[in-house]
């Protein structure tokens, strides 16, 4: 008899224990939770996290997130307003406002991946549509710094937007928003991760890029050589600047010193007619020292004065 | 059936004891358990973060504590790390000679720029987690969500960039936009995450275009060379000219000096035997003549002396003397 108590009593702890564990349920920080009794919702969603108690077996608890969730939308191929074929990638973060409903509409979260999947996408094709490319690229009318050189020869200004990549995203956040209204979610923010070219725009816009810095290179090169015939022009200008001057002012230094030598000569010469006399008579004498070597030979005539001279020396 | 009681005579006695007080043995076994479970260690760089039933209730400091157990659950958080996620390219092994990888990561690092252009720009966030609540509780995937908002951010700047700017100058502006841009994002979602700096590792032109912007860079030095060479060669030929010039009218004011003074000193003799010859001009006039006789004389080769009637010799003369010269002092 001891036994079978003993053993009853192991029975009833038992049960009590398998209620009890089927009637508590924890609730984590980041989940909600709304009970259901045969697939019909019981009162409100239970947010506050910790130890929380239902009817055993009749109820069931069914969790749900409480953060901000992800969504990355799928690379999509779009031509712009502009005609230009972009990839367009975004992402999202939202997060279930009202689980009840989160639950009656959609059921998981796949569902509302889904969902989400058919609204953004649509939205952000609708929108990338009705743009041009630079508006959906720039998010402001700010003005580029640029470099003098390029600016030249490149466009290399921004042009100015009328509504931007913020407003867009913004929009876009907004029809969803609204299109989600009734889903028990709420997109807290929606942004264009990546945009890019199609494969064939970007060899299109590689092109144009290659093409551009060539000009800028032949740019520099030109100037280069410009430059360089300028200081060689430079150069020989100076050049024959200088010895010109140089011969000029040796010319007139010369000059001006043969004029001083001849007023010299002169006032001495000229002095008399027995100063040019003697003068004549010097100059002939050295003109005899000058000219006569051993090659020279010398015919004397007997009535010449020279003659005359050796004949008395003689004598 | 028939196999238990088998067993039960093989086992040894000491068994029969542990049977018996079966339930103190698992009252141990759970004590222990209770008393492992009641304790844990937080690592220096980390905080635990301690649930009680699935509620938020504390943070645990480093080193040991406690917990009720079986019913606190707690998660570590390394909130001292510091943590970075690359873009564009991943490092596969860090060390002294960290390598990389960039392939397959083009998607990352390549954007447009504000004139349309395409740049690959590759970056580093790095930061820490100050707030393990937030990061834990706020977010689902906070490190992905981390990812998503930096491409976005950067893309936002960059798209508000030439790609001159993005390349060159305002490489610096570009990672400090970008690391407030994130950071106000992150804020916004409460992340829980603090960035501590926003590293621009690389902006290149996409490789397709990389050859013609080095080229540019080329061209630039070529102008550069040209340009000094060209100056170079001025700075050979001027100075060197001038220093010609100088020479050339040095030359020419000496050849002023002697010039002059070779005039006066003539003149200054020639006056001196003026005025002793205007005194005698017949002797002086003589004796000069004969002077110079005596002196040239010696010098000479042949001396031929005739009459007034034998200058009928003189062309036979000239021509046995073979083309030597020939002086004639016919009358002084």
């Amino acid at each position: 008899m001891k036994e079978i108590k003993g053993l009853g009593l192991i029975v009833v702890l038992a049960i009590v224990s398998i209620v009890l564990f089927n009637a508590a349920f924890i609730v984590d920080e980041q989940e909600q939770v709304i009970i259901t009794q045969f697939g019909e919702p019981k009162g409100e969603a239970i947010t506050e996290p910790g130890l929380k108690f239902k009817v055993p077996f009749l109820q069931v608890a069914n969790y749900f997130e409480k953060r901000y969730l992800e969504w990355d939308g799928d690379p999509n191929q779009v031509p712009t307003k502009d005609k230009v074929f972009i990839f367009v990638d975004t992402y999202a973060r939202w997060q279930i406002t009202d689980p009840l409903k989160y639950f009656e509409r959609l059921g998981n979260e796949r569902g509302a991946q889904s969902r989400l999947d058919d609204i953004l996408d649509g939205e952000t094709r609708n929108a990338v549509a009705s743009h041009d490319l630079v508006e959906l690229i720039r998010s402001s009318n700010r003005v580029a710094e640029t470099e003098g050189v390029i600016a030249d020869i490149v466009n290399d200004s921004l042009e100015n937007i009328q509504i931007g990549r913020d407003r867009i995203q913004e929009q876009i956040q907004e029809l969803a928003n609204q299109r989600a209204a009734d889903l028990g979610i709420a997109i807290l923010d929606f942004r264009f991760k990546r945009i890019n070219y199609a494969e064939e725009v970007r060899r299109t816009v590689y092109d144009r890029m290659i093409s551009e810095r060539n000009r800028i290179a032949d740019k520099f090169r030109s100037e280069g050589q410009g430059e360089s015939s300028r200081i060689n022009g430079e150069k020989e200008r100076e050049l024959l600047r200088i010895q010109s001057e140089a011969f000029r002012s040796a010319e007139t230094i010369r000059g001006r010193a043969d004029a001083q030598a001849a007023a010299i000569y002169n006032a001495a010469y000229n002095k008399s007619s027995a100063a040019r006399e003697l003068y004549a008579f010097v100059k002939s004498m050295e003109a005899y020292g000058k000219t006569i070597d051993k090659e020279t030979s010398l015919i004397i005539s007997t009535d010449s004065e020279f003659y005359r001279y050796l004949n008395s020396i003689n004598r | 059936m028939a196999q238990e009681p088998n067993f039960e005579f093989n086992l040894p006695p000491q068994f029969e004891q542990i049977t018996k007080n079966i339930r103190w043995v698992i009252v141990g076994f759970v004590a222990i358990m209770a008393g492992f479970s009641s304790f844990f260690t937080v690592e220096t760089e980390e905080v635990g973060v301690v649930m009680r039933f699935g509620k938020y209730v504390s943070e645990a400091r480093p080193g040991l504590n406690f917990k009720i157990p079986f019913i606190d659950q707690v998660k570590y958080v390394p909130v001292q790390r510091q943590l970075k996620q690359e873009f564009g390219y991943r490092t596969t092994s860090s060390g002294v000679n960290s390598s990389y990888r960039k392939a397959g990561y083009g998607g990352e690092s390549l954007m447009l720029t504000g004139d349309l252009n395409l740049a690959d720009v590759e970056w580093v966030v790095q930061f820490r987690i100050d707030n393990p609540y937030n990061y834990l509780f706020k977010v689902r995937n906070a490190d992905e969500t981390l990812r998503d908002i930096s491409e976005a951010a950067m893309r936002q700047i960059v798209g508000d960039r030439t790609v001159n700017e993005v390349l060159t100058v305002g490489r610096a502006e570009v990672a400090s936009e970008a690391e407030l841009i994130i950071q106000a994002i992150v804020d916004e979602y409460e992340l829980g995450i603090k960035i501590e700096q926003m590293v621009l590792q690389d902006a290149n032109p996409p490789d397709p275009v990389k050859p013609s912007f080095n080229g540019v860079n080329e061209a630039e030095q070529q102008r550069e060379t040209l340009i000094n060479q060209a100056r170079a060669d001025y700075n050979r030929v001027i100075p060197r000219a001038a220093g010609e010039a100088e020479q050339t009218i040095q030359q020419a004011e000496g050849y002023a000096l002697s010039r002059v003074n070779t005039a006066e000193g003539e003149v200054s003799r020639f006056n001196d035997l003026y005025s002793e010859y205007i005194k005698a001009p017949e002797v002086t006039k003589t004796r000069i003549f004969l002077e110079t006789m005596e002196d040239i004389l010696p010098k000479m080769g042949k001396k031929i002396i005739t009459d007034e009637k034998g200058n009928s010799v003189i062309p036979l003369l000239q021509l046995q003397m073979d083309g030597a010269r020939t002086t004639t002092n016919s009358n002084q």
